[in-house]
């Protein structure tokens, strides 16, 4: 089982103190964890999942603004001090996951520096993505975004091989269907993926990484300075 | 804090973090190509440099001073300091943090969902409440930097606005003649982040200085 990486960087004791409160869970695809503008009733760590976050507008179009999987949390929100979801969380990998409710996340998050620092620095980095993001919607092309899009998710969910369907990908960036059958089916063009009945299966990833556009690098370039960077800093043991 | 100063560079380190008075900041995400786009405003709600209290260490996006006036600066060592040892600085800081992720969130789908004399409106909005008057000072082609658009698409819903007697556009400074017109023709972006600033930032006073 693939382990969230946020708890597997926590000290030892802080690990412990946070286990009573965790439960294994399996979210399944197209499970929606929050709606906009409601509660946080739990708060999810995922393991092999992959989580979702859209913003629904003028009702019906959505489009994803972040993406988060086994280096994060869902419910970040919290960890701010604020306790409803401005977004929809949206399972588009399903997997494993650890689940916290809302109430024993915040004693556990009061008690723990090193997990309201490790989460602070995790929203700082979130905060990157929903800018990368806003600033590709703008001026990218759907080809190269869906690129982008792909090697998110499989970075996440840690396999070149995962389910999809084309309306899905619509709402992720935020175009018409039309648009993603043609950018699927142009990178299928160039044997870059293979796609057949929403399973979708990357081919060529350097490939791909050279069709995405430069957003994938970057933001991917800032997470990994990030963690070098909390390895640093880390002074006391280590779990695992 | 003077009209287009940098108040920091993407990915540059920060020493300080500011809070604007009358001044406004704006943060941009500017592409390798040079070509730019604005991810959200600050004014007098919030502060510059989150970056510092939430242990990023360096931001992808700029701050510029998009409407020029005063503002406070903290060392960034300071802050941190205060951030660690007062609860209500901590819990102060990080509720406008989220309001400023609601910010970005939006931005992010009315670049991709609304059209340029919408997001003009949602812009001058923004910029307004943050002024305290009915002029914004700005030329056709700094808006364009900011909404990511070519400068075309600007003087179109700039004129398109005038015609519709919502604003006078003059030599670099438009002034707002019909601000409900103004929110009955914006996007709905606009609703959703003063809404959000609204509930998260409740205890802030209309003039800025937190409530204690």
């Amino acid at each position: 089982m693939q382990a969230n990486r946020l708890l597997a960087a926590l000290p030892r004791k802080s690990y412990r103190d946070l286990l009573p409160g965790l439960a294994a869970v399996t979210l399944e695809f197209g499970d929606v964890l929050y709606e906009p503008g409601a509660r946080i009733r739990d708060v999810y760590f995922p393991g092999r999942s992959v989580v979702s976050l859209l913003t629904v507008v003028d009702g019906h179009s959505e489009l994803e603004v972040g993406l988060v999987g086994c280096e994060g949390m869902v419910g970040i929100p919290l960890a701010l001090g604020v306790d409803v979801s401005p977004v929809r969380a949206l399972v588009q990998g399903g997997g494993a996951a650890m689940q916290m409710s809302a109430a024993g996340f915040r004693q556990a998050f009061n008690a723990s520096a090193p997990l309201r620092h490790g989460l602070h620095r995790y929203a700082h980095g979130l905060m990157a993505q929903i800018t990368q993001t806003a600033a590709c919607n703008r001026f990218h092309r759907v080809e190269a975004r869906l690129a982008r899009w792909l090697l998110m998710t499989r970075d996440r969910v840690g396999s070149d091989q995962f389910r999809l369907t084309q309306e899905f990908l619509s709402h992720m960036l935020g175009v018409r269907r039309v648009g993603v059958t043609h950018a699927a089916s142009d990178l299928q063009r160039r044997r870059l993926i293979e796609y057949e009945r929403g399973n979708i299966r990357l081919v060529d990833a350097a490939g791909l990484e050279a069709a995405a556009c430069s957003c994938y690098a970057l933001v991917r370039q800032r997470a990994d300075k990030r963690r070098g960077a909390s390895v640093r800093k880390r002074t006391y043991g280590r779990r695992q | 804090m003077p009209l287009g100063m940098a108040v920091y560079e993407s990915g540059g380190a920060q020493g300080f973090v500011y809070f604007p008075i009358d001044s406004i900041v704006s943060l941009l995400y500017v592409l390798e190509d040079g070509a730019s786009t604005e991810i959200a405003v600050t004014g007098n709600e919030g502060l510059v440099g989150i970056s510092l209290f939430m242990g990023g260490e360096t931001t992808p996006s700029r701050a510029v001073v998009q409407s020029g006036g005063q503002g406070y600066r903290v060392r960034g060592a300071v802050l941190r300091k205060l951030f660690e040892s007062s609860g209500e600085v901590q819990h102060l800081l990080l509720r406008f943090t989220q309001a400023l992720i609601t910010q970005m969130t939006q931005t992010a789908v009315c670049n991709r969902h609304h059209a340029v004399d919408q997001q003009l409106c949602r812009w001058l909005l923004l910029m307004l409440d943050r002024v305290s008057s009915n002029e914004v000072r700005m030329t056709q082609e700094l808006i364009a930097n900011m909404l990511g658009v070519r400068r075309e698409g600007v003087t179109e819903a700039a004129g398109k606005l005038q015609a519709e007697g919502l604003i006078e556009y003059q030599r670099g400074r438009i002034t707002v003649l019909d601000r409900p017109q103004l929110e009955a023709r914006v996007c709905e972006c606009y609703g959703v982040v003063k809404k959000e600033y609204d509930r998260l930032l409740s205890w802030i006073a209309p003039q800025g200085g937190a409530s204690n």
